[in-house]
């Protein structure tokens, strides 16, 4: 093409429209400006979150650690001024958490299979999810005044086992929800394979899907473990909380975190110490479970 | 197979194969429509696979080759709305008819994908996980079997070592050779390839189109191919597909020097697609 006066593109030169070199500057300046402060917002704000984060778990470790002992350990709440531990509300909420989870997790597995395999677009499926999403939002101490409703009032009394079904209304929400988006994220070809071997199905979904989701899957039920073993709310409805030594499933129970509710508002300073401890006891277990749970996800990948 | 002509003809640099008798039909297509809901994905489809060949399918993307694929072995069952008509006649059976058992069906033909599919165990659990589906063998006939499956595959010298370690750590181009193990391990009768190179480097390709060629001896192939050299290396007889129809079938040599139908030929010589 010969750049006559008489062409269409005059003024663009050959090759279509021209760039402005100086407009492009401008443009590339603020870019770079707006970047900066983007992120100076997010570094402040994750800066912010950090010292709150630190100051707690400085402050636990703090007041904590000091009152750390084996009797801690060895001893089940005694009165004040006796030096007592924590054993009873170590052992109730050990037992609570997993009986939580032992009974939550198959229910919360098979609503989430179901709702990712089989539900595929149904009324009823979109139902229980939203269902499901609602309960995975409320507030736990209804989920204590349920289950009181349920199994506390009409036997006449608090029980370690009412405990272990509230904290199990907490789990599965959470593991149904895990549960479907991991196998959610399964890819497609990998379920056709299987089925193009002449697969039923439910071999499938147990043998190659879960098989292929277990990282996640495993990852969900820990972090719901990790939610409910720091409950309290459900629990003062339920179990109750037990001063004395006791592993009956019928009878009061105590745990960590209703003891640390009873211990640190009152006035005597052995067991201010105590909740103390409690609390730091929790929360390096929940980290435990925490860290225990990526762990898990990254040996996978 | 006889060979009835020794006459090699040249396309793109490429010798296709040479024109050969077509083996009586393993699989008939007769009047087959398919729908995606109300959409009509092929139109009136009769085709022939001859027992022991190679069947290559061609044709610009969204043309049905696929879909034609998916129908042998009722993939399209997994997805409502999806619909058949007509019939795929196999040992004097309609393949579409609802009532027949697709699990033994997808026995009797495998299917290898696009993409590598390795399911997350071992090597060794790969394979016999579809055999367990179908047969109960020993300890010992199952090694057999994999030993067999995995030799067959041109991958047993590659993994033997390794057997019990997870398939996720083999390469593109050995996971799919694992693929195609575990699916004649099932020993079908009829393979399904649907773009099986389309995600390899050029070496495993070769592989993969070398293996085609061998298995060929025992297995009824079909394969669906965007690479014309492809199919005309491996196949014996290629079908173009058009807009849901097939235009033309024909023996690999005739297709790609003197095909009959003018799109057929605008097609394999690059003018569109």
């Amino acid at each position: 093409m010969s750049a006559t006066t008489a062409s269409p593109l005059a003024g663009h030169g050959l090759h279509g429209p021209a760039k402005d070199a100086r407009v492009a500057r401008q443009l590339s300046v603020r870019r770079a400006r707006r970047d900066r402060v983007v992120r100076i917002l997010c570094v402040v704000a994750t800066v912010i979150g950090l010292i709150f984060l630190a100051s707690i778990l400085a402050t636990l470790l703090w007041r904590g650690l000091g009152g750390l002992s084996l009797t801690v350990f060895t001893t089940s709440t005694l009165p004040p001024g006796s030096n007592g531990g924590l054993l009873n509300a170590i052992i109730g909420s050990l037992i609570q958490t997993l009986l939580g989870a032992v009974i939550g997790t198959p229910i919360g597995l098979l609503v989430g299979t179901y709702l990712a395999e089989y539900s595929r677009g149904s009324a009823l499926g979109n139902a229980i999810r939203f269902v499901s999403d609602v309960l995975l939002s409320a507030p736990s101490i209804l989920i204590g005044l349920f289950i009181y409703q349920l199994m506390v009032a009409p036997f006449g009394g608090f029980s370690g086992i009412a405990g272990c079904v509230a904290l199990a209304v907490i789990v599965i929400p959470i593991v149904v929800r895990t549960t479907e988006d991991m196998l959610r994220l399964i890819p497609v070809s990998l379920r056709e394979a299987a089925v193009a071997l002449g697969t039923p199905q439910w071999k499938v979904i147990v043998m190659i899907c879960y098989r292929a989701a277990k990282d996640g899957i495993v990852t969900g039920i820990l972090l719901a473990v990790a939610r409910v073993a720091g409950e309290t709310a459900p629990l003062l409805f339920t179990s109750l909380g037990n001063l004395n030594w006791s592993l009956s499933l019928t009878k009061p129970m105590a745990s960590l975190p209703v003891t640390i509710y009873q211990y640190a508002g009152s006035a005597f300073e052995d067991w201010v110490q105590l909740a103390w401890v409690g609390a730091l006891l929790i929360t390096v277990g929940v980290l435990a479970i925490n860290i225990i749970a990526r762990v898990a996800l990254r040996g996978g990948k | 197979m006889s060979v009835t002509t020794e006459q090699t003809a040249s396309f793109g640099g490429v010798q296709a194969r040479a024109a050969t008798a077509m083996n009586a039909p393993r699989i008939a297509i007769r009047n087959l429509d398919f729908y995606y809901g109300s959409n009509r994905a092929l139109k009136s489809i009769n085709l022939d696979f001859p027992d022991r060949q190679v069947t290559g399918m061609i044709g610009p993307s969204g043309c049905g080759k696929s879909t034609l694929l998916r129908v042998l072995n009722r993939m399209y069952d997994l997805y409502p709305g999806q619909r058949a008509t007509g019939e795929v006649m196999m040992d004097g059976t309609n393949l579409i008819d609802p009532g027949i058992d697709l699990n033994m069906l997808r026995a009797r033909i495998g299917m290898v994908f696009q993409k590598p599919t390795p399911f997350p165990m071992t090597i060794y659990e790969n394979i016999a996980f579809g055999v367990k589906l179908h047969e109960k063998l020993s300890r010992s006939a199952m090694d057999e079997r994999v030993e067999w499956s995995l030799t067959r595959a041109a991958l047993w010298g590659e993994v033997k070592d390794r057997l019990h370690s997870s398939a996720m750590g083999l390469s593109g181009g050995q996971q799919q050779r694992l693929c195609i193990a575990r699916t004649i391990a099932v020993r079908p009768e009829v393979i399904l390839f649907d773009e099986p190179t389309s995600a390899l480097d050029p070496i495993s390709t070769l592989k993969i189109e070398e293996l085609i060629d061998e298995l060929k001896h025992e297995f009824t192939i079909a394969i669906v191919t965007h690479n014309m050299q492809q199919a005309a290396r491996c196949a014996d007889q290629v079908a173009f597909f058009y807009l849901g129809e097939m235009v033309e079938v024909a023996p690999a040599a005739q297709i790609f020097t003197a095909p009959r139908e003018k799109r057929t030929q605008e097609y394999v010589t690059g003018r569109f697609g």
